[in-house]
């Protein structure tokens, strides 16, 4: 017994080690690995599909703020998944601000959970599918969500594809982006700007001294320092530096291209002039300060009816969005929210059922979304609902799932559903769609030329600097911190993935 | 005429250091008056002509609003107050206990036990060990002890606990003993009330970790009942940065800023957070004064 426990307690170590460590090798093993011993059940269950033994599963999601109504809303929520899969669910919302801490940490623990909400921009998807913590779905989408699977287009499902793989389902709603400038409508007016004729930055120069000569106190152009970036997609580029149109698919650096130059030093002339505001290098939002102050701020994603609601972000001033580049959709776009099933899970084919249920059932995600009718929210018409804040129950929509099964919400056009899918389905797709580079090889290099972004980058794309200084400056730093290192690898996988999608 | 000049060096040294004690004053004070006043101004009248110490327009609706339902920061100040009252309690019982221990020169292993505590000062598992620990070895996930025990035992307290316990005489304990005092008598007859200095003092230092902790409730609560106070608070903070950090995405979203907590709101949070505490710790300070100076002058 003594023999065996001193034996046992290494072993347990290693396994625990091993656990832990999954993150840092191959994902496949220790992804196929969670899913072996389930993998046997959905035979059996099929097989017997009325009687599908009860289940209890986690689902955890982020919230603005945990609402005090949930628990009411869970044990709706579960009337309705108990009737159609037998199970229960508990929901886990987590506010958006611990969110990324917690799940990284519950993950890296191998706590046992079953659903989980994630993104690129909050408990980063692609970090945890390389680490393992999600199962690959593709079977388990053909077997238990193919309403939820043929609802989105194929191209969303690429973006969500590790090494051939799904581990996600989207969250389906704008993939689009859209970039172009919104204009305070008040100023377009009063100063005669035809907002048809805008196509590009440079036209907009005479509206600005305007502003600067006749409306004191009133900044002609607004930038928030680091979200101020060179938009590839305007200058014919995609977003890994291919021309558009380039069969070799070559990579550009673009921070050496004689367009990003133009561009800080038509920033910088700008600058000088004082069309943009001062602080544009360090703000971090449009402040409060800020609001409504300004004539022309810079957009990313103009999606129908988004005027509407950036109006009351405004100090309720009407804006016009002026478009500088054509519609597009790139994977980022794609995988903005995403459900993915946890490694851990012990039901991961019940999972998926809940998946496909909350991407049908409409009842079903109209609660999650909005709460229950005439204590949440109130029906102004069979799809268009009025939220009541003080309810008690509010939640991000897009956190659930399909937003095209939803209400509108207040405000919202009719047809804004169909425009939209419209738009997602006729946006330019890009070249390298679908490409997602890993910088595993060039970890070092990479993450010192990202520090060298967030230094440089607000000061120069601002016109804070003058770029006959710091440019050069900036690219030599790039080059001694191995940008050329990271161009090659980049260059190097672009074209075994070229490679591989020609023989496909 | 010596003396004269002598008061009016004297005097203009004192308005020196009033000014100086004005203007820090004005330092501590001015930051605090502006969150009130922000806290009172209207929301629409912020988002036009920014901070400013008289509102332009005067507004309680951030406070009607947050106490509309009480509920919420009650229960967040009745967690805290327990996990603040029990966890001190606890943590001074084990720390003077361990310290004790270490601190007999009697005792046969202590120089192996102290270099084993001080071992734990400078090397940690790490947040996973410690989370699989907690959530799945101890399921304290979703309560309070999730936030009390790791508290409990700092290797720094233990060892100036054992330095001021080292100064007590032996021979006090062996006299004691001589007299026919078990082990637990000795203890808590003699060593703790001898000790009241550093209790009052580390009390002190345990107390005020405790009332500001929210990493481990981040963690480990997600029950909102048992959210305590600075949580609360961290919540509020942290997802209006994130959101503010992350806003191309938000936008792109399109989620509803207005579900949040506007600027007027979260000042109101922060005055009905921090305020009781305010109130009650100048009575409570000449207590905290008196503990530090008598621990301080232990050697």
């Amino acid at each position: 017994m003594k023999r065996l426990r001193k034996k046992g307690l290494p072993a347990l170590g290693l396994v625990l080690f091993l656990a832990a460590c999954s993150g840092g090798g191959d994902p496949k093993p220790a992804a196929s690995g969670g899913s072996s011993e389930p993998a046997s059940s959905p035979s059996a269950s099929e097989s017997g599909q009325a009687a599908l033994p009860e289940v209890k599963l986690t689902w955890y999601y982020g919230v603005a703020q945990v609402p005090p109504d949930q628990q009411l809303i869970e044990d709706e929520v579960n009337k309705i998944v108990k009737s159609k899969i037998n199970a229960t669910v508990k929901l886990k919302p987590i506010d958006f601000g611990s969110y990324t801490t917690k799940l990284n940490t519950a993950s890296a623990a191998g706590e046992e959970y079953d659903l989980v909400w994630t993104a690129n921009w909050a408990f980063n998807y692609d970090e945890n599918v390389k680490k393992g913590a999600f199962l690959p779905l593709d079977q388990l989408l053909d077997q238990y969500a193919p309403e939820a699977k043929k609802a989105i287009p194929d191209f969303t499902w690429d973006a969500t594809r590790y090494k051939g793989e799904i581990y996600a389902v989207p969250n389906y709603q704008t993939v689009t982006s859209h970039y172009g400038v919104n204009v305070i409508k008040e100023y377009a007016d009063k100063y005669g700007l035809d907002v048809n004729a805008v196509k590009k930055f440079e036209d907009l120069e005479p509206f600005f001294e305007k502003i600067k000569q006749n409306e004191p106190g009133i900044i002609p152009f607004m930038l928030v320092g680091p979200l101020t970036k060179f938009q590839p997609i305007a200058y014919g580029y995609d977003d890994y530096g291919v021309k558009i149109g380039d069969a070799s698919y070559k990579s550009n650096a673009l921070e050496q291209s004689s367009e990003y130059k133009q561009f800080a030093e038509m920033m910088h002339r700008w600058f000088e002039k004082g069309y943009i505001n001062e602080d544009a290098s360090t703000v971090k939002q449009i402040d409060a300060s800020y609001n409504g102050k300004f004539a022309v701020s810079i957009e990313y994603a103009m999606k129908p009816g988004y005027e509407a609601e950036i109006e009351s972000k405004n100090g309720g001033r009407k804006i016009v969005g002026i478009p500088l580049a054509d519609v597009t959709t790139n994977r980022t776009s794609n995988i903005t929210t995403l459900t993915a099933i946890s490694r851990t899970s012990k039901n991961p084919e019940r999972a998926m059922m809940l998946i496909e249920l909350v991407n049908k059932d409409r009842e079903l995600y109209n609660l999650l979304s909005f709460g229950l009718e005439g204590k949440h929210y109130e029906k102004l018409d069979e799809n268009t609902v009025r939220v009541n804040p003080a309810g008690g129950y509010t939640a991000p929509n897009w956190v659930f799932g399909n937003v095209f099964n939803g209400y509108l919400i207040e405000g919202q056009a009719p047809d804004t559903w169909e425009v939209t899918r419209k738009l997602n389905e006729s946006a330019v797709v890009q070249p390298t769609f679908g490409f997602n580079f890993d910088d595993t090889a060039v970890k070092a290099e990479a993450a010192n030329i990202a520090a060298l972004k967030a230094e440089y980058e607000p000061l120069l794309l601002t016109g804070t600097v003058d770029p006959a200084e710091y440019l050069p400056d900036y690219l030599n730093k790039l080059k001694k911190a191995g940008s050329d290192k990271v161009q090659a690898e980049l260059q190097k996988q672009l074209d075994a993935w070229v490679a591989e999608k020609k023989q496909q | 005429m010596n003396a004269a000049t002598t008061s009016l060096s004297n005097r203009k040294g004192n308005i020196v250091i009033h000014l100086f004690f004005v203007l820090l004053s004005v330092a501590i004070i001015a930051p605090f008056l502006l969150i009130v006043s922000v806290s009172l101004t209207d929301e629409k009248a912020l988002a036009e002509h920014g901070y400013s110490f008289i509102p332009a327009r005067f507004s309680v609706l951030a406070y009607e609003f947050i106490l509309q339902s009480p509920g919420v920061l009650l229960r967040a100040y009745g967690n805290t107050i327990f996990i603040t009252i029990a966890g001190t309690l606890l943590s001074l019982l084990l720390t003077s206990m361990i310290a004790y221990v270490i601190s007999r020169r009697d005792y046969k292993w202590r120089v192996q036990l102290t270099v084993y505590i001080f071992f734990t000062m400078l090397f940690s598992g790490g947040l996973v060990p410690f989370y699989i620990l907690m959530t799945q070895y101890l399921h304290l996930k979703d309560s309070l002890w999730a936030i009390i025990l790791p508290g409990m035992l700092s290797p720094f307290y233990v060892l100036i606990m054992k330095g001021f316990m080292g100064k007590i005489p032996y021979e006090l304990i062996e006299s004691t003993k001589v007299d026919g005092a078990s082990e637990w008598r000795i203890f808590f007859m003699m060593i703790l009330p001898l000790s009241t200095p550093a209790l009052t003092t580390l009390g002190l230092f345990i107390a005020f970790n405790y009332w500001n902790e929210w990493f481990n409730a981040l963690l480990f609560i997600d029950n909102d009942k048992l959210v305590p106070l600075q949580l609360l608070l961290v919540r509020i903070m942290n997802t209006l940065d994130f959101l503010r950090n992350n806003s191309q995405y938000i936008q792109s979203l399109g989620l509803d800023m207005s579900q949040l907590p506007g600027e007027s709101m979260r000042m109101a949070l922060v005055i009905l957070v921090a305020g009781p505490m305010m109130f009650i710790f100048p009575f409570f300070q000449k207590y905290f004064v008196q503990g530090m100076t008598v621990g301080s002058l232990k050697g």
